[in-house]
């Protein structure tokens, strides 16, 4: 990750992490410094474009469009069904791993078609992270679970270094540093959540999406996860799915929020209804239907 | 429309009846006070002054269920301005009712002075169109009408002007000592008159902020159209 504010080349191109100039897939990312942009500034991480997902003969969710933008929290809400979790799994291209899965519509990730055959799904994953709404840490050791990504990918230089400063950025270093050997599962929930986060960093990824990560967890914990991606966000680009609407509110700076179109033929699909800063969704949303959904009036 | 908050709206609903309450009863502590002083009447005076506490007491109830709605339901978009509008709402009610209370008391001081006809006259149309100003800002309130709120800024104007002129109505009762001390009690009865209409302003502020979401203010007093 560039700090000082000079162009990052990205490189998306199959089964290449060599960052050579000509292939398909490549482009120019400009990033700003290492502070928080504000909205206006923000440069567009994923352009999504009139995006459908299909599981079968069933639409999940119809002719999206939204941007997200760089090193801002982005929170999608909305009721069970609405599509917001195969919503941020197209982010990574998850939904590839089902069979009846099929995408319409476009993601351009810094201009680049995230669904174009050559595109290599192994690549997106790494440049974008995910953590799990459960915590899934490896049955392996502290250690081994922060290094393990890294090591796959080929990483050359001070894994010690690379574990440490992961484990640093996710708030669990000062916990763990004596125990390192320890298994990743002897953790309490909060901490194999911020575990996950720092296997998540390990990779240096540009997104790291969220599907309810603190859903299992206390609220302690969840207010952890919460402080440390107000940190995280100065480097990454957030987008979190997220039942709790008071955390949408606390942590996002923009929220999408999604219901369930039900046709007269009843049809149920996913649509997006209103997208806008936060503040805004929360205090004087434009649409009725987000007006109900937030304030309770719906569901 | 099915709800799944019930008690909460049931709790919102019950705000809003509470600001109608509120405000009649405020509406009829400044019109009673100014009643007692027309008709010199020490015993309406009195249970004006003595009402106070019943305002007070839905004043109260209203801040610490605000206060509790707040702490507990956490509320977003209309349903938290309207409870914020409530917060201020309440508040300028309760100032109003205190303003009859002033003028209540006034009423029992002056008592057995002299007066002056045309003070009077133009105290009972700052009356008269301060009560209806109020009622309006509750109208709507209640009809969330935001044509209403606007129309209260012209409804202030009369009661802007007869305000500034009192001083002068005051200073030609100069040359009778006991008409004049009475003279500059009602020019404090006036300056309350004016503030009851401008709580009415503010309140339609609020109701417009309710509407809208943007907070804006109808008229700035820091930067008045017309003489002071």
């Amino acid at each position: 990750m560039n700090e000082s504010g000079e162009a990052m080349e990205v490189d998306l191109a199959r089964g290449s992490v060599e960052r050579e100039a000509g292939e398909i897939g490549r482009l120019i990312v400009e990033l700003p410094g290492n502070h928080r942009p504000s909205a206006a500034e923000s440069p567009v991480v994923f352009d999504v474009r009139d995006l459908s997902v299909w599981y079968g003969p069933f639409r999940a969710i119809r002719e999206v469009t939204l941007p997200i933008y760089q090193r801002q929290i982005t929170a999608l809400i909305g009721p069970s069904g609405c599509g917001k979790t195969t919503m941020l799994r197209c982010f990574n291209r998850m939904n590839d791993l089902i069979p009846a899965a099929r995408v319409e519509g476009t993601i351009l990730y810094h201009g680049v078609d995230l669904y174009e055959r050559e595109v290599d799904p192994v690549e997106v994953r790494r440049r974008i992270g995910m953590v799990f709404q459960k915590p899934n840490p490896f049955p392996k050791s502290i250690y081994e679970n922060v290094a393990f990504g890294p090591k796959i990918a080929g990483f050359k230089g001070n894994l010690d270094d690379l574990v440490e400063r992961s484990l640093e950025k996710a708030a669990l270093w000062d916990e763990v540093k004596g125990k390192l050997k320890d298994s990743g599962m002897t953790l309490s929930g909060g901490q194999q959540q911020r575990l996950c986060i720092a296997r998540a960093i390990a990779v240096e990824p540009d997104v790291i999406l969220m599907d309810e990560p603190c859903s299992s967890l206390d609220p302690v914990a969840t207010l952890r996860i919460e402080e440390l991606m107000q940190e995280l966000v100065s480097e990454y680009t957030i987008v979190i799915v997220t039942h709790n609407m008071q955390q949408a509110a606390r942590v996002s700076d923009r929220t999408a929020f999604l219901t369930v179109d039900v046709r007269e033929d009843g049809q149920r699909t996913g649509i997006l209804v209103e997208y806008d800063f936060t503040d805004k969704i929360f205090r004087n949303p434009s649409d009725g239907r987000t007006e109900d959904y937030v304030t309770g009036r719906f569901g | 429309m099915q709800t799944a908050r019930h008690r909460f709206h049931e709790e919102l609903e019950w705000l809003q009846t509470e600001m109608v309450t509120l405000a009649d009863l405020a509406e009829r502590a400044v019109s009673d006070a100014f009643e007692s002083i027309l008709h010199r009447d020490a015993q309406l005076a009195d249970r004006v002054i003595a009402g106070d506490d019943e305002v007070d007491a839905h004043y109260l109830e209203v801040e610490r269920r605000v206060f509790d709605l707040l702490a507990r339901q956490t509320p977003v978009a209309s349903d938290l301005r309207l409870v914020t509008a409530v917060l201020h709402i309440n508040l300028h009610l309760e100032r109003v009712a205190d303003m009859g209370v002033n003028i209540a008391k006034i009423a029992k001081v002056t008592m057995g002075w002299p007066s002056n006809e045309t003070v009077l006259l133009h105290l009972q149309e700052m009356a008269d169109v301060a009560g209806t100003m109020l009622r309006t800002a509750i109208e709507a309130f209640v009809r969330r009408d935001l044509k209403l709120c606007r129309a209260l800024p012209r409804m202030d104007d009369p009661v802007d002007r007869l305000n500034r002129g009192m001083y002068r109505e005051v200073a030609a009762l100069a040359s009778d000592a006991r008409m004049l001390e009475w003279g500059i009690h009602m020019n404090v009865v006036s300056r309350q008159l004016e503030r009851v209409a401008d709580h009415a302003v503010d309140i339609g502020e609020q109701v417009a902020f309710l509407l809208t979401g943007v907070f804006q203010e109808f008229s700035d007093a820091s930067h008045p159209t017309g003489e002071i």
